[in-house]
């Protein structure tokens, strides 16, 4: 299992269209991806809209993850970059 | 599923204590000092009464104090030095917040403390219930997790599973059979006392719903309020998964599993998945089941006992 920590970065956080990106691509792994704010008890399914949707994730929020599965290393490398790219939303 | 962790030590602040009408007794703050932002970390208060009277070791800084009639005729039978005495003896025990009930006025000498006093109109009695009733609810040991809860039959039912297996699918059948939807998707759940479980929506989540192929719709607006449920106590947890042909169900119905939400267990049903099973009709008859179940009747057992009255239920 890995758990990584990432920060929003983007200036429009986890918003609607940015959530949906990180759910198509958890979707796309077979390893299980969840997700939680920093310090809070909870486990949200990051291949769910609506989990990733109340994690209401502004700029600045860390997040953490935990990918448990046969490809948990490319899902974990994929999710990072996606969020380091700023989910292809800036320039 | 080892994580998540347990919230580190919950509380309120006096503050959030203070404003929130979801307590229901008007607070008003008499004095609020430097310690509005102290935390309420139990939801037990205390009477100030032996307090007054010298005996302080029982206090508790982090529950609520109350001052009501009896403490406060008490004071005004002292003598203004003992009067004086009783009430300095409150300073330097850390207490988080004094509650003034009865709207009574706050003795001589208490608002120059630095304790947040607060006032309500409402009797001992009713301020205590209330205030016991709103912090074991904002108290309570809580987490959120992936799942549906839905009332099947007035039973909380739990659904859980993989993303993509239908639970929501599922969710929207039984809503179409009569049955209420609490939370799709992230379910918060809260222990109640030490044995119960009690599960909500989401914050903001309302009664929203994914469907592949929909996207998000709000089924209290498609079904009506009759459809939805905003809280329910859990009894029972479903868990889909996707048939496996070598993977072994269980086919008596003798064996219980069970699954645990912070320290408290509750029945579990491993339900695969498949072509063919209508999963929202099974999972209406595991309700019944676990209605006939509380009765005492168990319907495998039964009739092993019939087929097989010598040796009992094996």
């Amino acid at each position: 299992m890995i758990r990584q920590v990432i920060q929003v970065e983007n200036r429009l956080g986890l918003h609607a269209r940015a959530a949906a990106k990180l759910v198509r691509l958890a979707c796309r792994f077979a390893s299980s991806v969840h997700v939680s704010r920093e310090g809070a008890n909870q486990r949200i399914d990051a291949k769910s809209i609506l989990g990733v949707l109340m994690l209401s994730a502004a700029q600045g929020t860390r997040l953490v993850l935990l990918i448990e599965g046969e490809d948990e290393a490319e899902a974990g490398q994929a999710i990072r970059r996606l969020f380091e790219e700023r989910f292809g939303e800036e320039n | 599923m080892t994580e998540p962790t347990v919230d580190p030590q919950p509380g309120v602040t006096v503050w959030e204590f203070a404003q929130d009408p979801n307590l229901g007794l008007r607070l008003q703050v008499l004095q609020a000092g430097e310690g509005m932002a102290n935390w309420i970390r139990s939801p037990r208060i205390q009477k100030l009464g032996l307090a007054l009277a010298g005996f302080t070791e029982y206090i508790h800084p982090h529950r609520v104090q109350i001052l009501g009639g009896s403490e406060i005729n008490y004071l005004q039978i002292l003598k203004p030095a003992a009067k004086k005495a009783a009430l300095d003896g409150l300073s330097g025990l850390g207490i988080c917040c004094i509650v003034i009930t009865r709207g009574l006025e706050p003795p001589e000498g208490l608002l120059k403390l630095s304790i947040p006093v607060l006032g309500t109109s409402f009797q001992s009695s009713v301020s205590i219930a209330r205030i016991t009733d709103y912090l074991e609810g904002r108290l309570a040991p809580r987490m959120t997790i992936h799942g549906v809860l839905l009332d099947v039959f007035g039973l909380g039912v739990l659904l859980l599973g993989p993303s993509g297996i239908g639970k929501s699918e599922c969710a929207l059948e039984l809503v179409l059979k009569g049955h209420r939807l609490v939370s799709d998707d992230c379910v918060e759940i809260m222990r109640h006392g030490v044995d119960r479980l009690v599960g909500a929506g989401g914050p903001n989540l309302e009664h929203h719903m994914e469907l592949r192929g929909l996207g998000i719709i709000n089924i209290k607006e498609l079904f009506g309020i009759s459809a939805t449920g905003r809280n329910k106590t859990l009894d029972f947890a479903v868990r889909l998964q996707r048939w496996e042909k070598d993977a072994e169900y269980d086919r008596l119905g003798l064996e219980r599993s069970s699954i645990e939400f912070l320290g408290v267990s509750i029945p579990l049903i491993e339900m695969p998945v498949a072509p063919g099973r209508n999963v929202a009709t099974l999972i209406e008859v595991a309700a019944r089941i676990h209605l006939l179940g509380q009765q005492g009747h168990h319907p495998a057992k039964e009739l092993l006992a019939r087929l097989h009255p010598a040796t009992g239920n094996n």
